[in-house]
C-alpha cells in the first residue's frame, strides 16, 4: 500500500463519515474514475460494510435486567452479612468486658442496689467531707 | 407519557431508587450487548462481561459526573472489559491449543459461505483493530464518536480502520469477486 493510495483509501473512508470538503469529494470522485483497482476495492468495502452493519438490536437475552438487579440485591446482602459478622467479635468482646465490670462492682460495693452495682453509689458529698475532717483532726 | 432522561434516571438512581437504574440497564442493554456480542461472540463470558459492564456502572455511580453521554461511558467499560476477556483468551489458547497449521486454516475457509468467512476473518483481527470495526463497521458510529469513546486520537482510529478493512478484503478476495 503506497503513500498516495494511503491518502486516498482515508479519503474515502471520511466519505462514508460524511467529514469531506467539496474539493475532497472531487478529488475522490475523480480517483474513482481513473483507477479502477480502487474503485473495486471500494465495491468489496462497501460489501463487507453492508454485511456488518447490524440492523436489529442485540440482547442478552429475557430478563437481562432483572438479573442484573438481583445480582446487586445479593451482593449488597451479602457485603452487610460480611459488615455485621466483622463487627460481630468486637461486639461480643465489649459484652463481655462491660459484664466482668458489673461482675467486679458487685463484688467490691458492699450495698446491693443497681447504683452500687453499676459503680454510680460512691457515698455522698458530706460523707467525703467528714473523712477529710476526721483526717485533719488526728494530724 | 414522556420517558425521563438518563441524566434524571442517574440522579434518582444515586438516592437509591433501584426501579430507575433497572430503566437504566433495559435502555442500554442492547448496545452494550451488541459490542461484547461481537467481540466476543454468543458465549457464556459475554454475558458475564454485560453483567460487569452494568455491576461496575453501579458502583460508580456516586461518582459518575455526567461529562461524557451514558451510553459512550458504557460503552468505553464493555470494550475494555471485552479487550481483557480477549487477552485472557489469547494467553489461554497459546498455552493449550495446538497450533493450526496454514493449510487447516485455508481449508476451514474454503467451507465457509461468504458470511461465515467474514465472520471467521473479523474475529481473528487483532483485538485494537476489532474493536474500531465493531464499533465504525457493526454498530455504526462515525469515525470520531468511535475515536471518542476508545479514547485515541482520530488518525490512530483512521489508520486502524483501514487496516482492519484491508485485513476483511483481503482474507475475503476470492469470495467478493463479482
Amino acid at each position: 500500500m503506497n503513500d498516495q493510495f494511503s491518502e486516498h483509501e482515508e479519503l474515502l473512508l471520511r466519505s462514508w463519515d460524511g467529514s469531506v470538503s467539496a474539493r475532497e469529494r472531487q478529488t475522490l470522485a475523480e480517483v474513482m474514475q481513473n483507477n479502477p483497482a480502487m474503485r473495486q476495492q471500494s465495491d468489496q468495502y462497501q460489501k463487507i460494510r453492508t454485511m456488518l452493519l447490524r440492523t436489529e438490536p442485540d440482547s442478552f437475552g429475557p430478563f437481562f435486567a432483572e438479573r442484573i438487579m438481583n445480582m446487586i440485591k445479593q451482593r449488597t446482602q451479602e457485603i452487610d452479612y460480611l459488615i455485621f459478622f466483622f463487627f460481630k467479635k468486637y461486639q461480643v468482646l465489649l459484652v463481655g468486658v462491660l459484664v466482668a465490670l458489673l461482675v467486679s462492682n458487685m463484688l467490691l460495693t458492699d450495698q446491693l442496689t443497681v447504683k452500687g452495682i453499676l459503680g454510680l453509689d460512691q457515698g455522698t458529698t458530706e460523707d467525703v467531707y467528714t473523712i477529710d475532717l476526721y483526717d485533719n483532726l488526728t494530724k | 407519557m414522556e420517558q425521563p432522561g438518563d441524566e434524571e434516571l442517574i440522579e434518582k438512581s444515586k438516592v437509591g431508587d433501584m426501579a430507575a437504574f433497572k430503566m437504566l440497564v433495559t435502555r442500554h442493554e442492547g448496545q452494550v450487548a451488541g459490542v461484547i456480542r461481537t467481540l466476543l461472540g454468543s458465549t457464556p463470558e459475554a454475558e458475564d462481561v454485560g453483567q460487569e459492564v452494568f455491576i461496575r456502572f453501579f458502583d460508580s455511580l456516586k461518582k459518575f459526573r455526567g461529562e461524557s453521554k451514558l451510553s459512550t461511558y458504557l460503552i468505553r467499560i464493555a470494550i475494555n472489559l471485552s479487550l481483557n476477556e480477549l487477552k485472557k483468551r489469547k494467553r489461554a489458547a497459546s498455552r493449550y491449543a495446538s497450533i493450526e497449521s496454514a493449510d487447516g486454516i485455508k481449508e476451514i475457509e474454503e467451507t465457509l459461505d461468504l458470511k461465515e468467512h467474514l465472520q471467521y476473518a473479523f474475529n481473528t483481527l487483532d483485538p485494537d483493530f476489532r474493536a474500531v470495526a465493531t464499533l465504525r463497521l457493526v454498530e455504526g458510529y462515525t469515525t470520531e464518536e468511535t475515536a471518542t469513546i476508545l479514547e485515541i486520537p482520530l488518525g490512530t482510529a483512521l489508520s486502524r480502520l483501514a487496516r482492519a478493512q484491508q485485513k476483511l478484503r483481503i482474507s475475503l478476495s476470492k469470495k467478493l469477486r463479482p
